[in-house]
């Protein structure tokens, strides 16, 4: 299997490694960026559970290869706090705790991908109107909450 | 009882901050550098006779750790579980792997074991594997087809299982009825697509030399059980671990082959070993929900009164049984709902096709028996001229009917008894909710949008399984852990417990810790379904907080000398009558205990079995209300009304997102979700591109409601709220969509899904364009 060496930044850190050209970038960073909160629910791009900022742009990373990454910087769940501009209190973020308060996340499984989304969504476009808020979420599935609790979650936070 | 604060209020999650911050520890979480991973080598055909599993080219390779196939299995092993079986079924137990004949496109034929996922998948792809293909049964209607090719010659039939019930005398309020309505319902095979795919690992346990299994499961006590039944392992030699579930619905329900693979493998090469599903696997070859044909007969009386019904259900249970295969069909029991409906007749049989293999999802068949019999009551209305509540109101079992015994028996469960209700305020509260009396006029002036109201009614079984237990053990600081066996799935359950466990001692919620999910730290107990957890789990843990009382007072009464009387429990402390200077809490009991040399945490130590009969019966009233686009044939849900009783509610936050969330399944199997098979029995649809599931623009605004009429079967007053969501929504919407189309369309019956395609070609054949 062909090698290449890589450079990412992975959550600030700079991180090198030797990968296997076919290795996912959601596998790399579970498997070797120590990503455990980055998780693949369907491997196709359609769920957005595996969702990271890749150089400033929201990416599934089951979509990519980690050679693709090479030379980037990656934002996964550990870099909310950046991509919301805010100090967590408590350990969570703003948008974080609007989740808990809201009841947003039940097995917890899509909420990941969709915090960074969404933080990254919210910093472009800090006071969206409902039908923004509904456009934005339908790149992300959630089978447990009925999706309310998290359209109530954003409006709360936003701007 | 102590109702004291925790118990009823909307506290947070507990279980969120990890979850949150990406900490949360799945399945996938768990695998480590050196473990090995498992690819299962699935049948390509729906039904073929296998001639040969050869693994030449990957036997030499130096990237093959292993490989497993039949004829490798240990001597004698047996086949997965199935816990419904009614007296006459017949042994279709699906194989760990295929044995001579593959039965679904998927079924797991052989397995491959390498260094890591990338490379078992290479190797798994170059076992080559020899079919003679065997015509495929498809549908039950051609299932039960007398020369129907047969899944199971041995059998001479594809029918695996019956059930008959019958109460009063159904052919004589036939022959003097009003009005006879005969439908047929069709249900389509739907995906419960938890977002976390299934997995398992297993390992051994360092320091002990134990087998450990971690199951992305809903039953890891009973996955234990089985391992041990299958493997020929002590069950003492093994240990289970849930760790995060990433979502249940029933699909974690179940005692799947890749469980056991994982431990054969790591027996047989020793090497820790992990399977992983993707998503097209979990299309593949994790159980699906719904199928079935429900053919409905009604009989009414000139004034709306329904005195009869008879059901004759086929569920096409797909290749095998999967632990619970037969009870969503054998569920048709409970079709009658809420109605009086003296006599009843109805027969559910379970048929085997060659496809993936049915279980339980969410609703287990009250979706289906609730969308038939609230179809039946909108057709009888409409037949009458009645108003659609009226006739509702005129058959409603009124509030002081209880305990009533429906006459029929529930598969698992035993008789049908509701417990509790108020049936009438359900109806009132949900038509107030949605305006009920305000829609003809809200939809007049919809202008050229096409409104649609639909009701629905749901009584739903909760709180089955067997009885409960749960142990307390007390930590020096005074602070609880609560032994529970309700494995948390997204529900809550760790929050909903310590809320019930503090409220009934007078403890702050942070003084409890939940442990579940592990055999070696919760109790011997079912596992997580049929909306037991927060009923049964919470009722047990108030009988192990009783043991705790008890404990601590005798302890209090030796330490002080004092008759056990004399010593009363209030608000997390002990106070004494006398000689006991003030209250003492847990941890000050500990103290003292200790200045005597005695070892209260082990004193304290509890644990018991909440045996009582706790099937109880949740009820909920829908309403929703949809916007039919005609030119385009798209169907929205606008507003959503649901008066719910679950009895006395823990936690309202939750128990709103457990409906909120089963509503939106129950909206996903209306509009969007189909697993759909071609003619050879491939299935069409294999992921999330295909299979389509409601995104947040689909979802309606919600109006939620409570009546909390308490179960008088457990302590708690408490019903199962798991569930009643999901199982009322496909109702409310179908009807919905009926009102919308209007009386001259030929409604298609059933729960569709009422895609675009399906509704436009509904609104041209009552143009009379009949399609090609």
């Amino acid at each position: 299997m062909q090698c290449l060496d890589i450079r990412v930044i992975v959550d600030g850190k700079a991180l090198t490694a030797t990968v296997p050209v076919r290795l996912l970038l959601s596998d790399f960073l579970r498997e070797q960026a120590g990503c455990g909160g980055l998780h693949v629910a369907c491997g196709h791009g359609v769920c957005g559970a595996c969702t990271v900022v890749l150089d400033d742009v929201p990416v599934r990373a089951c979509l990519l290869l980690a050679v693709q990454a090479d030379g980037a910087a990656v934002q996964t769940i550990a870099s909310l706090p950046q991509l919301e501009g805010c100090e967590p209190e408590r350990g969570l973020t703003p948008l974080q705790q609007s989740f808990r308060r809201y009841h947003a996340l039940q097995c917890g499984y899509c909420t990941p991908g969709l915090l960074v989304a969404t933080a990254k969504f919210l910093a472009g476009c800090p006071s969206p109107d409902r039908a923004r808020i509904l456009e934005h979420l339908n790149g992300h599935l959630c089978r447990c909450s009925g999706y309310a609790n998290i359209i109530a979650a954003i409006e709360a936070v936003r701007a | 009882m102590n109702t004291a604060a925790p118990f009823g209020e909307r506290a947070r999650r507990r279980e969120d901050g990890p979850l949150l911050t990406g900490k949360g520890v799945f399945l996938a979480d768990l695998i480590r550098p050196g473990m090995a991973a498992l690819r299962v080598v699935r049948s390509t055909r729906a039904h073929a006779r296998i001639t040969h599993i050869d693994f030449s080219a990957v036997a030499n390779d130096p990237h093959c750790l292993g490989v497993l196939s039949a004829a490798t299995l240990p001597e004698g092993m047996g086949r997965l579980p199935a816990i419904d079986l009614v007296e006459g079924s017949l042994p279709a137990h699906h194989d760990i792997l295929a044995r001579e004949v593959v039965r679904y496109v998927g079924e797991p034929v052989a397995a491959v074991i390498a260094a890591d996922a990338y490379l078992a998948e290479d190797l798994a792809a170059r076992v080559a594997v020899g079919y003679d293909s065997l015509p495929p049964v498809l549908n039950v209607g051609e299932g039960i087809r007398a020369d129907a090719p047969l899944l199971y010659p041995q059998f001479a039939s594809n029918v695996v299982h019956q059930t008959i019930q019958r109460v009063g005398d159904p052919e004589a309020a036939f022959a003097r009825a009003d009005l006879l309505i005969e439908e047929t319902f069709h249900f389509q095979r739907v995906c419960a697509s938890a977002m976390e795919p299934r997995g398992a690992l297993a390992t051994l346990e360092p320091g002990t030399g134990r087998s450990l299994v971690y199951s992305s499961t809903q039953i890891p006590q009973i996955l234990r059980r089985e391992l041990a039944r299958l493997t020929g392992i002590p069950v003492e030699r093994l240990r289970v671990i849930a760790p995060q579930v990433g979502g249940g619905f029933g699909v974690k329900e179940a005692v799947y082959a890749e469980e056991v693979l994982v431990l054969l493998a790591l027996q047989r090469f020793g090497r820790p070993t992990y399977w992983l599903e993707d998503r097209q696997e979990s299309f593949l070859a994790s159980s699906q929900g719904r199928e079935e044909t429900l053919r409905v007969r009604a009989a009414v009386t000139a004034a709306g009164e329904v005195t009869a019904v008879d059901a004759d259900c086929l569920a096409d249970i797909g290749a095998a049984y999967l632990f619970l295969s037969n009870t969503p069909g054998a569920a048709v029991a409970s079709l009658r709902g809420p109605y009086r409906i003296a006599n009843f007749s109805s027969r559910a049989r379970s048929v085997v096709t060659n496809k993936t293999p049915l279980n339980v999802y969410r609703g287990a068949g009250c979706p289906q028996t609730t969308l038939a019999m609230e179809r039946m009551m909108d057709l009888a209305a409409q037949a009458l001229g009645l108003d659609r509540a009226e006739i509702r109101r005129r058959n409603l079992i009124g509030p002081d009917a209880f305990p009533l015994d429906r006459g029929v028996s529930y598969p698992g469960c035993g008789r049908v008894i509701f417990d509790s209700g108020n049936f009438p305020a359900l109806l009132e509260s949900t038509l107030e909710a949605i305006d009920y009396h305000g829609f003809p006029a809200r939809r007049a002036a919809a202008g050229e949008r096409t409104l649609g109201l639909g009701l629905s009614f749901v009584v739903e079984m909760s709180g089955g399984g067997g009885a409960e237990p749960a142990g307390i053990r007390v930590l020096p600081e005074g602070r609880l852990q609560l032994l529970s066996g309700i494995t948390p799935i997204g529900q809550g359950s760790a929050t909903t417990l310590a809320q019930i466990l503090a409220g009934h001692l007078g403890l702050p919620l942070t003084a409890i810790e939940v442990l579940t999910a592990d055999t070696d730290q919760s109790p011997d107990a079912p596992g997580t379904f049929a909306s037991r957890g927060a009923t049964l789990g919470g009722n047990a843990a108030c009988l192990a907080g009783d043991l705790l009382i008890r404990e601590a007072r005798q302890l209090a009464a030796t330490l002080y000398e004092l008759p056990l009387e004399d010593i009363r429990w209030q608000n997390g402390e002990l106070i004494g009558r006398a000689g006991v200077p003030e209250p003492l809490s847990l941890a000050g009991l500990i103290t003292k205990a200790q200045e005597h040399g005695i070892d209260a945490l082990r004193r304290l130590q509890v644990s018991g079995r909440y045996e009582r009969d706790a099937v109880s019966w949740t009820s909920a009233c829908h309403a929703a209300i949809v916007d039919l686009e005609r030119d385009t044939g798209i169907i929205r849900v606008l507003d959503y009304a649901v008066t719910h009783d679950c009895g006395r509610i823990a936690n309202p936050l939750l128990v709103d997102g457990q409906i909120m969330g089963g509503v939106l399944q129950g909206l996903g199997q209306c509009l969007f979700e189909a697993q759909r098979f071609d003619e050879r029995g491939v299935p069409l649809t294999q992921g999330f591109m295909d299979y389509v599931l409601p995104t947040a623009a689909t979802a309606p605004r919600f109006i939620l409601r409570h009546i909390e009429t308490p179960s008088p079967l457990n302590p708690l007053g408490m019903k199962g709220a798991g569930e009643a969501g999901c199982s009322g929504a496909v109702g409310a919407i179908a009807n919905a969509i009926a009102d919308a189309l209007g009386p001259q369309v030929p409604f298609l019956n059933g729960s569709g899904p009422f895609t675009p395609e399906c509704v436009l070609a509904m609104l041209r054949r009552r143009g009379g364009h009949h399609e090609a």
